[in-house]
């Protein structure tokens, strides 16, 4: 489904139009890795923020302690977020030219070697093919669009132009992660037979955002750039017009870790939610979900729950359960936890061996049992406990963004190149129709590979 | 006649002498290693992970935190803060006493510890800790931290040993105090 207003006159629908037509599409992720060298004459990298909202300034905060880099541009249609932006870098010692529309700057900025996308995500698929074809290679926040159609047009574009596009699902390039999946899962097995998953995000109850009258944006330019009014500018991802609610905005990023754990793409997703909390927003405010993946080893089911009305005691997590451990990772490495389960089987690996080669640290040695302490004869043993020894000191967005410019100058390829946040992004449009159609949706392997 | 006048006099008794030794060894270790401690703390550094398959450090960047101890004069802590803690809320140790004896704990036992090591005020270094380890003895009686007053028993009777056998004393810079 094309977006509902009129990007005719910048010629952006095309792309997408293409796509949702069902247009054959060529090319393969390895088109990812065959990166352009081309930097400015100084070997830095010179790029363009498109987008400096909340999301903006994060990945501004990262960009900022990224070497061989320069920024040289900010685009946002809100002129207070522009200001904003460049009065932060001016403090930083660094001169940005400042543009409402991003076209102007594609016009303008002909020394520019990529573009970092942090639009609402209705604009990521414009914004990011555009770019592509002015010669840019792009990191694209995640979602890569509101619709199925947008996310394939990009696909499309990146592989017609050859240029990079990297999705920010950050996690993809965080050295927990990559360790957890490459040395604990892999490597060492050490959750044995995975048998199923879970991920959540609750978060406390939020207001509505507004901004003062004197920073507002007219109505005649929020008409231009597709929005009704102010609001549904500051509050653009609970409407449906703009972006995929909580599951998209939270979940995208966990059950992307979902597919990329288990390897494979659910074949399956039975979800329920609705807009029960808040009264005025379009997408749900509470959703859960259930993926069914077909594992080589046998099926494993993942749940997925997002609140956007409770806190539920803090913390967000991805919980991967097998017949001999489970892993319980997240960005905050407080919430990390390993467990050792004690199943009846002869060919259990001892943990101590991992210990001391650095894979695990030790957390606790089960407490001793006290007379009286289990509630229920059929609970399972304590089990030990143990950490993830593994951390970065970087700013969490820092990895994935170092990734997109080691593989721009050719030095690395890109961990979630658009091809490959299709899938999992696709079927986080399916949790939404699915909890829509109020039942069982079947996802075929065709839905999510491009 | 003085002391030093009648030590030299006396015979060499070899077994005094290597007692001496053994004890002036032992106390003047004592004194400077805990001296030393006191500017120590455990710090936390971060380095690659090594992939013990391959022997190469990781190649995502993943680091693991380790210990490593750090001497520096901003860790200077006499006691634990948990120690101290403590000894603050006993009525008689006067407040006004305590902070000087922090201050003063650590460089005075590497000094004492030195003093006694290169032969320099023997038994002002002897003496000196002496009184040190009853003045901490006094903290621990009042905490009732049984174990330590046991411990620093040992130390001060050590010393008064030493102090008997100092005239035996050989090897010395300064053989007066």
């Amino acid at each position: 489904m094309a977006p509902e207003f009129d990007f005719t006159r910048r010629n952006f629908l095309s792309t997408a139009v293409a796509a949702g037509a069902g247009l054959a599409l060529t090319g393969n992720a390895n088109a990812q890795t065959a990166a352009p060298k081309k930097t400015s004459p100084n070997g830095r990298i010179r790029y363009a923020l498109i987008g400096a909202g909340a999301q903006g300034n994060v990945l501004l905060d990262a960009l900022m302690k990224i070497e061989g880099i320069e920024i040289v541009a900010v685009c946002d249609i809100w002129k207070y977020a522009r200001d904003r932006a460049q009065k932060g870098l001016k403090k930083a010692g660094i001169e940005v030219k400042v543009y409402e529309d991003f076209e102007d700057l594609l016009a303008t900025e002909k020394d520019i070697q990529a573009a970092v996308v942090a639009t609402p995500d209705f604009w990521h698929a414009p914004v990011s093919n555009a770019c592509m074809k002015a010669g840019l290679n792009v990191y694209c926040e995640k979602m890569m669009s509101n619709t199925i159609a947008g996310a394939r047009s990009m696909v499309q574009t990146m592989r017609e132009t050859k240029k990079l596009l990297q999705i920010g699902h950050q996690r993809r390039s965080n050295p927990r992660y990559l360790f957890t999946l490459n040395h604990l899962l892999r490597e060492l097995k050490l959750c044995g037979r995975l048998t199923c998953a879970n991920a959540q995000w609750n978060r406390t109850v939020t207001l509505e955002l507004g901004a003062a009258k004197s920073v507002q944006i007219k109505p005649d330019v929020l008409k231009r750039y597709g929005f009704d009014d102010m609001r549904q500018f500051r509050n653009w991802r609970w409407f449906k017009k703009y972006g995929g609610g909580p599951l998209s905005d939270l979940g995208a990023h966990q059950i992307d870790i979902f597919n990329w754990f288990f390897g494979v793409k659910p074949r399956a997703v039975t979800a329920a939610g609705g807009v029960d909390y808040y009264k005025d927003y379009e997408w749900y405010d509470n959703a859960m979900v259930i993926y069914e993946f077909a594992l080589p080893e046998g099926v494993a089911r993942a749940f997925y729950q997002v609140q956007t009305t409770t806190g539920a005691g803090g913390g967000y997590w991805e919980y991967f359960m097998g017949d001999q451990g489970s892993i319980k990772i997240s960005e905050n490495p407080s919430v990390t936890q390993i467990f050792r389960d004690n199943p009846p089987m002869e060919n259990m690996p001892d943990w101590g061996p991992y210990v001391q080669k650095n894979y695990l640290a030790m957390k606790a040695a089960p407490a001793a049992a006290e007379e009286g302490a289990k509630v229920d004869v059929r609970e399972s043993k304590k089990l030990e406990a143990y950490a993830l020894p593994i951390s970065f000191n970087k700013a969490i967005h820092q990895p994935h963004l170092e990734n997109f410019f080691k593989a721009v100058r050719g030095e690395a390829k890109l961990n979630c190149p658009a091809d490959e946040a299709f899938g999992s992004e696709v079927v986080i449009f399916k949790a939404n129709e699915a909890i829509a159609a109020r039942r069982t949706i079947e996802i075929n392997p065709q839905d999510t590979e491009i | 006649m003085s002391d030093q006048n009648e030590t030299a006099r006396m015979p060499v008794n070899w077994d005094a002498t290597l007692a001496f030794w053994l004890l002036r060894g032992w106390l003047g270790l004592r004194a400077i290693v805990t001296g030393l401690e006191k500017y120590a703390a455990i710090g936390k550094v971060m380095k690659p992970w090594v992939d013990p398959t391959t022997g190469q450090p990781d190649p995502n960047g993943a680091m693991i935190e380790a210990t490593q101890k750090i001497y520096s004069l901003t860790n200077y802590a006499a006691i634990p803060q948990s120690l101290q803690d403590k000894f603050a809320s006993e009525p008689l140790l006067p407040a006004a006493l305590l902070k000087p004896f922090y201050i003063g704990l650590g460089p005075a036992l590497i000094l004492l510890g030195v003093m006694l090591w290169v032969g320099i005020g023997t038994r002002i270094s002897l003496f000196a800790q002496g009184i040190i380890y009853i003045a901490l003895t006094a903290g621990l009686i009042l905490i009732k931290a049984d174990d330590g007053v046991a411990w620093l028993a040992i130390h001060v009777a050590l010393i008064a040993v030493a102090l008997t056998l100092a005239k035996h004393n050989k090897l010395c810079i300064l053989k007066k105090w």
